[in-house]
């Protein structure tokens, strides 16, 4: 197989964005034709910014892609499918109120601006097509009621109507339902047969062993290596996904945890497409402890973290914040009950990015008796309070009524936790608290997490960033598809077993 | 160094204000020239009637407060994240209510208190709506304006009818109009009530839990509901407010303007200020400070108008032209950067 | 209620259906593609007067039609490139163009004939009615125009890829971009159409239905035609049909006022109201549903 030339090739393909990270540091892919590329790899990895590079959504910084030999470069996606290249994405793109048939023949619906659509003539064409692939969708129902996986295959015919022969398939499996998964499964099968070439995406590892021929691992914007599937097992994956290395060291000196401060009792929680995105989750976060949960994106996390702080409906299940039953409670309420969250969207929720630090000092806080006089505020005590918070957590701000868009991000996510601290909680729910946070400033962070913790508070750590959650936590759930694979102790489990949680492979509960 | 950064976060807005406000003088003199009047006589008129004397500056000012009011309205909505162009109609009922109530409570306090209710019980329909079956507040008060232009004028028509003068409704009673403030002017504490309100919501929306809350809203409702606010509370104070800001420049109107005191047909002399609010809100950059200033500004030329017409023979409806413009200047985006950047080039 | 006054009824509601059909069509063309113009009453203004002028230099009410949509293009463009290309704020430049509509012509009627805010349209520069009563009543060759162009703009948006396009970059501007449609042309382009009609219904206005210009000429039919759109649930022929009733209501409404019978039983001020708490109602959902296109009054960038 390696010594025919590949379809296509993206050659030492370099990605820095605008702001300096460098998602990508030279990355060399090729695939064969006919054949289903696994491209697999931790959030993060840099997947899905080499196939927005490859389906001209993105430019790359460097590096160079060939498609049979010659070299091109795809201006926009209109581009890269025009030779043949079709992308499904993760979030769907499609016209919520167009039915199938709309979406598909969007664009090239047929001769003649305006002259009336050939409608029968494109059912025909979708018709062979789905006949092809042995799977039918409604071609006259609204998408948006149609099911998440249904959709997904009304994204394939769009691009199949399109005649691309390379299909970037990104975390196909991350919406759907087992069963969805197994049909997704039997279509691919079916275009692999056709002579399509498939990339497929994903970070799960029974799904690439069952699904791709080879299988590219990428890591921190570096490929790790590239296996054939047939002489690959989900340990290897595993290992090859997950490796790494340490940069920081903190000091977690032992503790016997005390109390239950936090308990949560089969939770289950709705995402925003109606799916069941927690499931059924049971455990408890004690004074003293750093409770960690880690896990790729996407499985359930985010509906996890809002549903307890106040900001997204429970279906079903209880949460008890100090015996007391907090299920459904405000935010207010939970503040004043001794919750703190520092969210995983620092830009969109933590703060107010066109308002000053000393607005954003109170978010959350803001009722308190302490900054108020009368029934004004008492911008004095707000502004000593916001000097404290910067001055103690070290936040490089150019003053206290400067906005908060002009710190570093790094400040802004100090200031956050400054501010979350600030609340005197017995209870912190630190969410993704050093994404996008530079070296010092996720250091501090994750010290100071540390030092919360000694001082006898509950921490509940969710992170897709897995050296963080290994480090810090005392004891840590791997979160896959709204369930618990296990829970464990980071210090009694190796990278392995890791990663094939992470991929969805059960380990075993601990007692 | 603290003011100096604080004036400096000012600097930008304001300086986007006067450009507009330039080019609308500009555009405004090139519609003059092409239609054969001299722009320099007109707008020599324009400042003298409005500015150079006692009795110009107090139309001036008397000018400037019922849309200084309006501007509010819609400036508060602006700093919740709201559209609410519901000044116009509310200032209809605000005008109404006094002259109702005031026929009954001789007293000036009780008309201005008359127009802030129904103003704010006014805003509340389309506050729900859009809370709760949420219904773009552009529509439904574009709507509510109309509502309120055929209600009001049943009332002035069929009901407070003035049985002396067929072309007006029942005046405000003489003890219960707002006194004057010069003598011979129409300039009343109408503009008194205007300012204060301004300083008012200044210091609510900039100095109290509540306005930081709407604002908190307005600028990022997640955020919001993240800090403990609920925005849909907010969403209904932002109406409330801005309802009882538009129905005190109605009752301000009515109960301050000389000689009528009364609503004229038509609802002549109360319509257009809802709308004129939003071009001053704007150009005041939606602070109620600002507001203040681009209130006289518009307030001016509404008082010079009249002087322009006399004496260049243009007529009074210019300002109008010129408004338009300055608001049309104001919405094109990174006006200021557009007109640096020649400069920029050139230092280079 | 006797039969001349039905017919005179129904030819007063056809004849005030015109231009606020003609503008509801045109809002829902530019909002189906996501450009919200809250300046169309300015619109009117301005190719009323404008299309007055044209019609009276050419002598002839159809130039006056054509001249009035070239003013309404020429004010579209201006709209268009402040949202559309510099991705500006939808609302405010339409609020700008109203004031600058209500002023300028008021302006222009005193310099441009000397008169005080009102100018007749010579008769020869008006369009001459289809047909006509010995009582006054006629039929505008307006009218079937407007019902052609309320068909056609059903037809080209439901039918044709042009339609197709424009309703996908109004509900879902990435979609349409990653097949390769360019989305700011489109827009623009709807826009355009968009202003374009209106221009024809101010022109309507004054050298056809009303044959005269005054500085309130529009009479906010811009803001109803906004009303309408809504109303129609962003389909033109809804939109036709709500025209209708908008232009019957008010007919009703004048009709009343004249009946002082009438009018002591009902104020015809509260029938004036019904077409916008009616509209209010759809609006809210309470009966239907009217959904406006998801990225309406959304500016789009590329990632």
């Amino acid at each position: 197989m390696e010594e025919q030339t590949p379809v296509l090739e993206m050659r030492d393909i370099v990605k820095v964005y605008p702001d300096g990270t460098k998602a990508l540091k030279g990355v060399t892919i090729k695939v064969y034709e006919g054949e289903i590329l696994g491209l697999l790899g931790e959030n993060g990895a840099g997947k899905t910014t080499l196939m927005k590079i490859l389906f001209g959504m993105l430019k790359p910084t460097r590096g160079k892609i060939f498609l049979r030999g010659k070299e091109v470069r795809f201006k926009s996606p209109a581009d890269a499918i025009a030779n043949g290249i079709g992308m499904v994405h993760q979030h769907f793109t499609l016209v919520e109120v167009f039915n199938a048939l709309e979406n598909i023949i969007l664009g090239m619906e047929g001769h003649g601006l305006l002259s009336k659509i050939d409608v029968e003539n494109a059912r025909k064409k979708l018709q062979k097509l789905m006949d092809e692939l042995n799977f039918q969708v409604p071609l006259d129902v609204p998408v948006e009621n149609l099911p998440v996986g249904v959709q997904q295959r009304i994204e394939i015919l769009k691009m199949l109507y399109r005649d691309v022969d390379i299909l970037i398939l990104d975390e196909p499996t991350a919406v759907l339902t087992p069963i969805e998964v197994r049909e997704l499964f039997a279509v691919l099968r079916k275009l692999k047969e056709q002579g399509k070439t498939i990339i497929f995406i994903s970070h799960k590892l029974n799904e690439v062993m069952e699904i791709t021929d080879r299988v590219t691992v990428i890591r921190k914007g570096e490929v790790v290596g590239t296996v054939k599937t047939s002489e690959a097992t989900p340990q290897l994956l595993a290992r090859m996904m997950v490796g790494r290395d340490v940069v920081l060291r903190i000091e977690k000196p032992p503790k016997e945890p005390g109390e239950v401060i936090f308990r949560v009792e089969d939770l289950w929680v709705k995402g925003d497409r109606g799916e069941d995105a927690v499931r059924g989750l049971t455990f408890e976060v004690r004074a003293g402890e750093i409770f960690g949960i880690a896990g790729v994106e996407g499985n359930g996390q985010s509906e996890l973290i809002e549903a307890i702080a106040g900001l997204r409906k429970v279906e079903k299940g209880k949460v008890y914040l100090k015996g007391v039953d907090i299920t459904g409670k405000r935010p207010r309420e939970l503040y004043d009950m001794g919750m703190a969250h520092i969210p995983e969207d620092r830009t969109h929720m933590g703060l107010i990015l066109e308002m000053s630090v000393m607005e954003n000092s109170i978010l959350g806080m803001h009722w308190r008796k302490e900054f108020s006089k009368g029934f004004l505020l008492d911008w004095n005590k707000v502004e000593e309070h916001a000097k404290r918070l910067i001055e103690e957590f070290e936040v490089s701000a150019p003053g206290t009524k400067a906005p908060v868009k002009s710190l570093s991000g790094g400040n802004q996510q100090k200031l956050i936790v400054a501010r979350e601290v600030s609340k005197r909680p017995d209870f912190i729910i630190a969410a993704q608290p050093t994404r996008g946070v530079d070296v010092a400033s996720t250091e501090y962070i994750r010290n100071y997490l540390v030092k919360l913790r000694n001082e006898n508070k509950a921490v509940l750590l969710v992170s897709a960033d897995l050296d963080e959650v290994l480090q810090l936590s005392d004891r840590m759930a791997i979160m896959y598809e709204g369930q618990f694979m296990g829970i464990v102790k980071p210090d009694e489990v190796t990278e392995e077993q890791i990663g094939l949680m992470m991929g969805g492979v059960k380990g075993e509960p601990q007692k | 160094m603290n003011l100096k950064n604080e004036l400096r976060g000012y600097a930008k807005p304001v300086a986007e204000s006067v450009l507009a406000i330039l080019i609308g003088v500009l555009v405004g003199a090139l519609v003059l020239w092409f239609s054969g009047y001299s722009p320099l006589e007109a707008y020599y008129w324009l400042i003298v009637g409005s500015l150079a004397s006692t009795d110009g500056i107090a139309e001036t000012l008397a000018k400037s407060a019922p849309l200084i009011l309006t501007a509010i309205t819609f400036a508060i909505g602006a700093r919740t994240g709201l559209f609410n162009v519901g000044a116009e109609g509310t200032v209809y009922f605000g005008a109404m209510a006094a002259i109702i109530v005031t026929q009954y409570l001789q007293n000036p306090i009780a008309g201005l208190l008359a127009g802030l209710l129904i103003g704010a019980l006014w805003a509340l329909p389309a506050a729900v709506l859009k809370v709760y079956r949420g219904v773009h507040e552009v529509i439904s008060t574009i709507m509510f304006n109309w509502i309120a232009f055929f209600l009001v004028s049943w009332l002035a028509v069929s009901v407070y009818y003035n049985p002396k003068d067929p072309n007006s409704t029942l005046p405000i009673p003489p003890s219960a109009r707002l006194p004057l403030l010069i003598k011979g002017t129409s300039l009343s504490w109408a503009f008194i009530v205007a300012i204060l309100s301004a300083i008012i919501v200044f210091i609510v929306m900039w100095h109290t839990k509540l306005g930081y809350e709407l604002r908190t809203s307005g600028q990022n409702p997640r955020a919001a509901e993240y800090g403990g606010i609920n925005p849909k509370r907010s969403a209904i104070w932002s109406f409330v407010i801005g309802g009882m800001t538009a129905g005190l420049a109605g009752a301000g109107l009515v109960m301050g303007t000389p000689p009528s005191y009364a609503i004229t047909q038509g609802l002549a002399n109360v319509h257009g200020y809802g709308f004129d609010g939003i071009g001053v809100s704007l150009v005041g950059r939606n602070h109620p400070l600002g507001i203040i200033f681009a209130g006289i500004l518009f307030g001016a030329l509404s008082a010079g108008a009249t002087a322009m017409q006399q004496h260049a023979h243009v007529p009074l409806e210019m300002i109008k032209v010129i408004e338009g413009i300055i608001i049309i200047a104001v919405a094109v985006p990174g006006l200021l950067d557009l007109f640096a950047r020649p400069f920029r080039r050139g230092e280079a | 209620m006797n039969e001349a006054m039905v017919i005179s009824l129904l030819l007063g509601s056809l004849a005030a259906m015109v231009p606020i059909a003609l503008t509801s069509v045109g809002a829902v063309i530019s909002e189906r593609a996501g450009v919200v113009n809250i300046g169309y009453e300015g619109i009117l203004m301005f190719s009323a007067f404008f299309g007055a002028i044209f019609a009276e230099l050419a002598g002839n009410g159809w130039v006056g039609i054509l001249g009035g949509a070239f003013v309404g293009l020429l004010f579209g463009a201006l709209h268009g490139v402040l949202t559309v290309y510099l991705k500006g704020d939808h609302v405010i430049p339409g609020i700008g163009l109203n004031l600058l509509g209500a002023g300028a012509v008021a302006f222009g009627i005193r310099a441009y004939w000397g008169t005080a805010g009102q100018h007749t349209v010579p008769s020869d520069a008006q369009i001459s009615p289809l047909w006509m009563d010995a009582f006054g009543n006629s039929l505008s060759p307006m009218v079937p125009i407007t019902i052609a162009v309320a068909i056609v703009a059903w037809w080209v948006l439901f039918k044709t890829p042009f339609g197709l396009r424009i309703r996908a970059v109004g509900e879902n501007p990435e979609a349409a971009d990653a097949l390769g449609i360019n989305v700011e042309l489109y827009r623009f382009t709807a826009v355009l159409i968009a202003s374009a009609l209106a221009g024809v219904a101010g022109a309507y206005l004054s050298v056809d239905w009303l044959g005269t210009v005054t500085k309130q000429i529009a009479a906010g039919r811009g803001f109803i035609a906004l009303a309408n759109m809504v109303f129609s649930g962003w389909n033109p022929l809804i939109a036709l049909g709500g025209a209708f009733l908008f232009g019957f209501f008010d007919n009703l409404a004048i009709y009343i006022q004249n009946n002082p019978w009438l009018a002591g039983t009902i104020p015809w001020q509260f029938i004036a109201t019904l077409p916008y708490v009616v509209t209010l109602i759809v609006v809210a959902g309470i009966i239907g549903r009217a959904r406006p296109p998801k990225w309406d009054g959304r500016p789009y960038k590329r990632e």
